[in-house]
């Protein structure tokens, strides 16, 4: 089977969602792996998720509205601030490799419950870090040294499906169902960001990847995993168009204050 | 065999006519794909408010679990009356009664046909065979 394969390095934060939005919305049956980074770097929030909830969001937004940031946060600001279409906590969108799936929910990949299909993918994304020197596992129960409360951050807390390296989460993730399609994200940290301290990093194994050096590995290991190739291409002009047309909504103030 | 009472769609929502309005909710299928028997998983639900309007197949709320986020879609076309706010504050439910206490909506409906939609016996046969 051969999959599309989408790659928009550096791309507008907004665009981002937009794209990912129109894929889940509008692809075929044929998965779209979608691989990119974003510019400016890009705090994003998960779709349930209270802005409240998120220090370095309020601060964000206080810092563009004029007002004094709180207290509590003393980190650097992201360049940008969107929410995201899937759940889980927010996102510092630097220092690594983002990727997208977007799928009929009835493909043997996402088809039945929702944890056994983050197994699937997990394993891939594992054989790709093993070619990158990291040796990553499924949490399962054990008790990580990246956990923090109070953050909102994604790479902060755990679940038991998560892959983690050195008793540090490093992978992100994060599903939308839909329709009777699915859309997956994720995020591969290879190096540390400012506001995602203490996780684990594709870096600290000794070699540096940059996203689109350790995109070949992750290439590889999803066709060996899945018995699939990919067809590289660019959205159709139907997609861009949604993307264009959506992209401001996922910066503004009336979906990043949703909840 | 689920409950016969009710009708059920491939979205895996149920329909109970009551009266002159009709009661919706998810089913346990539903429940277990997003949460996989552990019902700590089921963190957000989020219903409309009464007066509402929802199309046969429109998103009406939305459902997180620890990993995925999904929508609930209408069976038919009405207008929401109430929602159940216990299950906001008490997913739970969710899990252990999804077909009386786990109702999530009550709809007037547009029309009290329900043509086209799976009895208790299709749906189980429809969830089989999607699980193959």
């Amino acid at each position: 089977m051969t999959w599309r394969l989408i790659t928009t390095w550096d791309a507008a934060p907004g665009w981002n969602m937009a794209l990912d939005e129109a894929l889940l919305l509008g692809g075929g049956e044929t998965p779209i792996l979608r691989l990119y980074t974003w510019a400016p770097d890009t705090l994003s929030l998960g779709y349930f998720q209270s802005l409240q909830d998120v220090p370095a969001a309020v601060a964000f937004r206080a810092d563009a509205e004029g007002t004094s940031p709180p207290p509590h946060f003393t980190g650097p600001l992201p360049g940008a601030l969107v929410r995201r279409l899937t759940g889980g906590g927010a996102i510092h969108h630097t220092g690594e490799l983002t990727f997208s799936i977007s799928a009929p929910a009835s493909h043997p990949l996402y088809k039945g419950p929702v944890e056994p299909s983050y197994g699937r993918v997990h394993s891939a994304i594992a054989d790709a870090l093993k070619q990158a020197g990291v040796d990553a596992t499924a949490r399962g129960e054990e008790q990580l040294d990246s956990d923090q409360s109070e953050t909102g951050m994604c790479f902060h807390k755990s679940a038991a499906v998560d892959l983690v390296w050195a008793a540090r989460k490093g992978v992100g993730s994060a599903q939308r169902r839909k329709g009777g399609r699915v859309l997956h994200h994720g995020s591969i940290k290879l190096f540390p960001t400012a506001l995602e301290s203490g996780v684990a990093t594709v870096e600290e194994a000794g070699t540096t990847y940059s996203p689109e050096s350790f995109a070949p590995l992750l290439l590889r290991a999803f066709r060996k995993a899945f018995a699939v190739d990919f067809e590289p291409g660019i959205p159709s002009e139907e997609e861009r168009e949604a993307a264009t047309e959506r992209a401001p909504f996922f910066r503004s103030k009336a979906f990043l204050e949703r909840r | 065999m689920r409950p016969t009472d009710r009708k059920y769609t491939k979205s895996h929502e149920w329909i109970m006519i009551d009266g002159d309005s009709a009661l919706i909710g998810i089913t346990d299928f539903a429940v277990n794909e997003l949460c996989n028997g552990n019902e700590g998983d089921l963190v957000y639900c989020d219903l409309p408010e009464a007066d509402r309007l929802v199309e046969a197949g429109e998103t009406f709320g939305e459902i997180e679990s620890v990993k995925a986020v999904a929508d609930l879609s209408s069976p038919i076309a009405g207008i929401v009356l109430e929602n159940n706010a216990a299950i906001e504050d008490h997913l739970e439910i969710l899990s252990t009664d999804p077909w009386k206490k786990g109702w999530m909506i009550r709809i007037k409906p547009n029309s009290k046909s329900l043509d086209g939609l799976m009895d208790a016996a299709e749906y189980d046969n429809f969830v089989a065979a999607s699980a193959e």
